[in-house]
């Protein structure tokens, strides 16, 4: 008996393994930099955010009885790299799909190679208006927002409390833009220059610069003489320290510090090189989930932040949590529950086209997704195809290390400091 | 013509010479190494790297005096260009050029990969801010002055000792004939080791000031690495004095040509200026 017992447990055994071994999946290739300068301005977070979404729905059975299966490649800060994972994840790992991509350097050819290949491309982080603008994709999506909408969001910020607060007339309100000069930079500081302009705000200085440059006296000298109220600042990191820690020693004064995004909205590690230097500091980019208030979000939305919250403070311990964890969290989430059901569903599969079609017909109001935003994708034949028209940015001003959402009006919850108070690094 | 020439063009100059001062504490080591060995240190950014997170760990980490943080980070950069000497060079010292380069573009993959695993991703720094300095309308970085002063300091004590002192006359010896010398009694591996862990030790000094200026993490050798070298060539290879001129020269084209024209203006003219002067001096400013 007791050998008929063991036989039977033996062939249970190779039963459920099999099972296993059988059960569907759905492999999908995620590319972050997890080296390089770009891991901490804000990839890494988004790795996280990534994983901890599919951590979370695999606990709860996966994609209609597939199981996600990621793949992470590390682009390592470079573009050829990340075209190479690219295409390792596709010819060699097989992957069903691609998704994730923090660096709109090299989001550019990366959506280009992908939609030339038939190869469903879901874009998380990079934003860049130029990757999807005129490009008429067919299989790439983005649901975050993108660089126009960076530019058009400060500039409004200012124009509207610059009599209020600043105590200066619009058209004499001087605005200096600079920005690294990859993709993402350039296409924030060209959005910024044009809605600037068209809120009627002086102009003083526009400049782009080398993420990696080691030195940016120059331009600080520059802003000396330029004398701006207010700094429009789109950079990554280490060049946003670098240009911070010599606008200290050569004694740069302005009146605001508007940053959009990566390593603006760092604001621990920011905290941790200059202080209180960097307080009343703002970062424009897509919330940071926790800051939302809930009553504003769909039922469910509080929940899914804080399982976001919590899975990510277990990972990189308590802080202030990055918007780019809300946004691998958030674009993660909505293409596993609202894409690839509705492929598998309704159209028979997870092939480029099934996820296509999928897509397009994605619908979530504002206030359905964790960082405020709807997702409905722009249509084929439209300029920015593939693009989510729904996104929006708001513009978080960090006080004593928390964020809080200083614009727009409608999701606002502080009343902003400006200018700087009187004593600080940067006050005039 | 009075709204160009005001006092922050003066002030641009004058970071372009503080700037100059730094890429020559840079260049010192690696054209020492260059000079004696006839081997490029394409790692060497890596090891004023590993010079930086030495000062960190024992500065933050472990509350050494600051002082005693970086004469322990210059010792510990100088047992590692020794450790390179003998472990990565010595085996090749005779091979191609192309090997040699390949060795040490091998060695500084290696310290970037090592370096993101023990050390992360996370940027760090010191949370050490010293004072400006103040001279009217200007404001000048005091880290960087003292950077400035250290190149001078490097360069006369480097000077004298290759000058005035036994070793250093031996090492002079053998740069100029490393085949008639060993007949003379002098023992070329040993001098290839010292001279290795003072281009080491050069390196840590130039650790200890980047340290004060700039975060770290594993990718800083990528601003530095790149331009230190070009300087090396544009002053000569092996040149110490060359070097030294070709860092101010290039950083005044950084400074002032980024400060008439865009930032990365300033970049692309120093680099227009190194390739016309690869044409006209091939072997540098300085070299022969």
């Amino acid at each position: 008996m007791p050998i008929a017992r063991l036989a039977a447990a033996v062939a249970l055994a190779a039963c459920t393994a099999t099972a296993a071994a059988q059960q569907k999946e759905i492999k999908i290739g995620f590319i972050y930099d997890v080296s390089g300068p770009f891991a901490g301005g804000g990839s890494e977070p988004a790795q996280v955010g990534t994983k901890a979404a599919i951590d979370y729905v695999n606990e709860k059975g996966g994609v209609m009885g597939y199981k996600i299966n990621a793949v992470f490649a590390d682009a390592q800060s470079k573009v050829d790299v990340a075209i190479n994972e690219m295409t390792r994840l596709i010819d060699q790992e097989k992957v069903d799909m691609l998704a994730g991509v923090y660096s709109s350097a090299q989001c550019v050819p990366m959506a280009q190679q992908a939609d030339a290949r038939k190869k469903f491309l879901w874009i998380n982080v990079c934003v860049a208006s130029s990757v999807m603008k005129d490009r008429k994709f067919q299989y790439v999506f983005r649901p975050t927002v993108h660089s126009d909408q960076y530019g058009a969001a400060t500039c409004e910020y200012v124009q509207n409390y610059s009599q209020s607060k600043f105590g200066i007339p619009p058209k004499n309100m001087r605005i200096a833009i600079i920005h690294e000069d990859g993709p993402y930079g350039a296409g924030v500081a060209a959005a910024n220059e044009i809605e600037c302009k068209k809120q009627g705000m002086n102009i003083v200085l526009k400049e782009g610069y080398s993420a990696s440059a080691p030195d940016l006296s120059s331009l600080v000298t520059k802003l000396k003489r330029a004398r701006p109220d207010v700094i429009l600042h789109t950079g990554y990191n280490p060049d946003i320290t670098l240009f911070l820690r010599q606008a200290k020693e050569q004694g740069l004064k302005f009146k605001a510090m508007i940053g959009h995004g990566a390593g603006h909205s760092q604001i621990d590690k920011l905290r941790q090189t200059f202080g209180e230097d960097v307080n009343y500091f703002h970062s424009a980019d897509p919330a940071a989930a926790q800051l939302l208030d809930p009553k504003t979000l769909k039922p469910g939305m509080a929940e899914l932040i804080k399982e976001l919250q919590s899975r990510y403070e277990k990972v990189k311990g308590p802080g202030e949590m990055p918007p780019h964890a809300a946004m691998g969290f958030n674009n993660t989430w909505i293409l596993l529950q609202h894409v690839l059901p509705v492929a598998i569903k309704k159209y028979g599969g997870i092939d480029a086209e099934a996820l296509r079609k999928a897509a397009l017909e994605v619908d979530i109001p504002v206030g359905g997704t964790i960082q405020g935003y709807g997702v409905k994708f722009f249509g084929p034949g439209t300029p920015m195809a593939g693009q989510n028209e729904r996104s929006f940015v708001v513009v978080m001003q960090y006080v004593n290390g928390r964020a809080r959402i200083a614009w727009p009006k409608a999701v606002q919850t502080t009343d902003p400091v400006l200018p700087f108070p009187k004593g600080h690094t940067f006050a005039p | 013509m009075s709204e160009i020439f005001d006092i922050y063009l003066l002030e641009a100059v004058l970071n372009g010479l503080l700037l100059g001062g730094l890429l020559a504490l840079l260049s010192l080591g690696l054209n020492l190494v260059f000079g004696v060995i006839d081997v490029v240190w394409i790692c060497y950014a890596e090891l004023i790297m590993c010079g930086m997170y030495a000062v960190y760990y024992l500065y933050v980490q472990y509350h050494w005096p600051l002082v005693l943080a970086m004469l322990a980070a210059i010792a510990l950069v100088a047992l590692l260009g020794w450790i390179l000497h003998q472990f990565v060079i010595r085996p090749v010292l005779n091979a191609e050029p192309i090997n040699q380069l390949l060795v040490t573009g091998g060695v500084l993959f290696f310290l970037q990969a090592a370096a993101t695993l023990v050390f992360g991703i996370e940027f760090k720094n010191l949370g050490v801010t010293l004072p400006s300095v103040r001279l009217g309308e200007m404001s000048f970085s005091a880290a960087r002055l003292v950077a400035f002063g250290a190149a001078l300091g490097g360069v006369v004590g480097l000077w004298l000792f290759l000058s005035r002192s036994y070793l250093g006359t031996a090492i002079r010896a053998i740069s100029q004939d490393r085949a008639i010398m060993p007949l003379m009694g002098v023992d070329p591996g040993r001098i290839f080791a010292l001279t290795s862990a003072l281009g080491g030790g050069l390196a840590g000094l130039a650790s200890c000031l980047l340290v004060l200026q700039y975060d770290i993490h594993p990718s800083i050798g990528l601003s530095f690495g790149p331009i230190t070298f070009l300087i090396c060539v544009l002053g000569g290879l092996g040149n110490m004095l060359g070097g030294f001129i070709a860092a101010f020269i290039f950083a005044q084209f950084i400074a002032v040509g980024g400060f008439f024209f865009a930032v990365e203006w300033g970049y692309v003219i120093a680099f227009i200026f190194f390739i016309a002067m690869m044409f006209w001096r091939p072997r540098g400013i300085l070299g022969k």
